[in-house]
């Protein structure tokens, strides 16, 4: 990346795809452990993408911005999962939900209650914690210590 | 523009078998090539829809099948997309014929799904999410379609009773077509007594587990002929993929399957008035009634009347019948398989080959809709006429 490249928009150049982007994944989980959720913003259409790439899929617009996004939203939809991948078979039951945040980027996360807690509408706040053994256990070698986001009634 | 025509049909026993993934396509190419020429004599490529290496810790499938079935040095690959890989291959094979570059393409199908029990099959789909975000939250196949069936029921008058009709008409159309997996009927109650996969979603609102493969021979007018056949014209194909996360989709109507549809029939020349039969990529009931309203049978948030005769629907609705194979709920759901398993049920019915008990009479005009990933993640459409 050179000196007057600004990382917060998106790579239009080979060299600006680098692993300190918030348009890479790598650079996407470093960012949400230091706390910051980023979703790319397209300049042309307005959508917010998570995680952020390049292009737009809405409008086919390259003039995207990262930008860190706000921790609470509302359930847009829930369920619980009860015959969980192998990995994650001493969690189960747990509840999903797809979540829309206040800037109405949206979001698929566990939440920390039950299902039966849950509704359609309901405040959340994002949290991001370190993997835990399972979870680790699951990880590629690359996804090791990427942050594990979910979602606690607000 | 060569006008592709399916030449023949062919399916394998559909459920829990002995048999591997090459043996399943054995048996479909058995019966498709049973009365006309060798597969060597006429199959200029070959096409393979297949969803996962990690049942059978198998890949290069083109070539594996295209050698069991006699052929050498002829184009042959694996194509991937999920549960829209049989379509997608069915899809590369009428635009072969289409072009002129080729007269008959084999468009195959093969999963041995229960290779790995519930948990293989349970992990090898969660490949079909978005690793970064999806997979790492463990989802699965049924919680991710219950996300969308859950806002589809909080946003119309549909209930979990409704979904169980869907199950329940499926399960009757699947006891009186003999390649289904589940030839036996089942009711309202029952549906509604088994138990949460992923709420709303229960057991038997769910497509099974199934071994299988099936395959359709597309070819020239003058190939089918030398097959018996060359009827049942594939007049219309469409097909997109929308974006991978869930999160993203409108989660109450099905965008992707919406415009393959429309790109079909347009192709086609028909409207969905038109349509007499559609097989519809009912992996769980709630998919049923929404690919309804997305291939514009039903009004929207209506689609769940799928399990009601013509004349009960609400206005707006047309006459086409939903899944009389039974669907991918009692016929069976053998992913990679299911696209040409859906074209295969689709051909009986506009020959009027198909059981007395699930024959359409008169039917002319078909609709396929296969989807890959979590809805129209990719979306594949046929229209098939007579």
């Amino acid at each position: 990346m050179t000196d007057d490249t600004d990382p917060t928009t998106a790579p239009l150049a080979r060299d600006e795809v680098t692993a300190d982007s918030p348009f890479t994944l790598p650079g996407f989980f470093a960012a949400l452990d230091d706390g910051d959720l980023f979703a790319a913003v397209c300049e042309d259409c307005g959508k917010r993408l998570i995680p952020p790439r390049p292009a737009c899929y809405a409008c086919g617009g390259r003039n995207l911005r990262a930008e860190p996004q706000p921790n609470t939203g509302a359930v847009v939809s829930y369920t619980e999962v009860r015959t969980p991948p192998s990995a994650l078979a001493d969690r189960a039951p747990y509840t999903v939900a797809i979540v829309e945040l206040d800037s109405g980027a949206r979001l698929t996360g566990r939440v920390t209650v039950s299902y039966a807690e849950v509704d359609i509408g309901m405040p959340v706040r994002l949290v991001v914690r370190p993997p835990d053994d399972d979870e680790r256990e699951m990880a590629l070698s690359y996804e090791v210590e990427w942050p594990i986001h979910e979602f606690e009634p607000a | 523009m060569p006008d592709p025509r399916v030449a023949a049909v062919g399916t394998s026993p559909l459920g829990r078998t002995e048999l591997t993934g090459r043996d399943l396509f054995s048996a479909a190419v058995a019966e498709a090539f049973a009365d006309g020429p060798d597969p060597a004599e006429v199959v200029d490529a070959v096409y393979v829809g297949n969803q996962s290496e990690s049942y059978e810790h198998q890949i290069m499938h083109g070539t594996l099948l295209a050698e069991w079935c006699g052929l050498r040095h002829v184009p042959a690959e694996r194509v991937e997309g999920c549960a829209a890989a049989g379509a997608l291959a069915l899809r590369h094979a009428v635009e072969d014929v289409r072009s002129g570059r080729r007269d008959a393409v084999l468009a195959c199908g093969v999963e041995k799904m229960t290779a790995g029990g519930t948990a293989g099959a349970t992990n090898a789909l969660s490949a079909a999410f978005d690793r970064a975000l999806e997979q790492r939250t463990g989802v699965t196949a049924p919680s991710q379609y219950a996300l969308l069936a859950q806002r589809y029921l909080h946003d119309t008058d549909a209930t979990e009773r409704d979904l169980a009709r869907i199950a329940v008409k499926n399960h009757a159309n699947g006891a009186a077509n003999p390649r289904a997996q589940f030839q036996r009927e089942t009711d309202v109650e029952t549906v509604l007594d088994s138990d949460y996969v992923a709420p709303p979603l229960k057991l038997f609102d769910c497509a099974p587990v199934t071994d299988g493969s099936a395959v359709v021979l597309v070819a020239t007018e003058e190939v089918a002929a030398q097959f018996g056949g060359g009827e049942v014209r594939i007049a219309g194909v469409g097909a997109g993929a929308n974006n991978i996360g869930v999160a993203d989709r409108d989660l109450t109507f099905v965008e992707g399957a919406h415009e393959a549809a429309t790109t079909a029939y347009d192709e086609a020349g028909v409207t969905p008035a038109d349509i007499d039969v559609a097989e519809v990529h009912d992996a769980f009931t709630s998919c049923e009634a929404m690919l309804a309203e997305a291939a514009g049978f039903a009004p929207r948030g209506r689609g769940y009347e799928s399990a009601l005769s013509p004349a009960e629907r609400s206005d707006g609705w047309t006459d086409t019948h939903l899944s009389t194979s039974g669907g991918l709920k009692a016929r069976g759901h053998p992913i990679g398989a299911t696209g040409i398993a859906q074209a295969v049920e689709v051909y009986e019915q506009l020959t009027g080959t198909a059981t007395p008990e699930r024959q359409v009479d008169g039917a002319t005009a078909g609709l396929l809709i296969n989807e890959g990933g979590v809805a129209d993640a990719v979306t594949v459409a046929h229209v098939l006429t007579t």
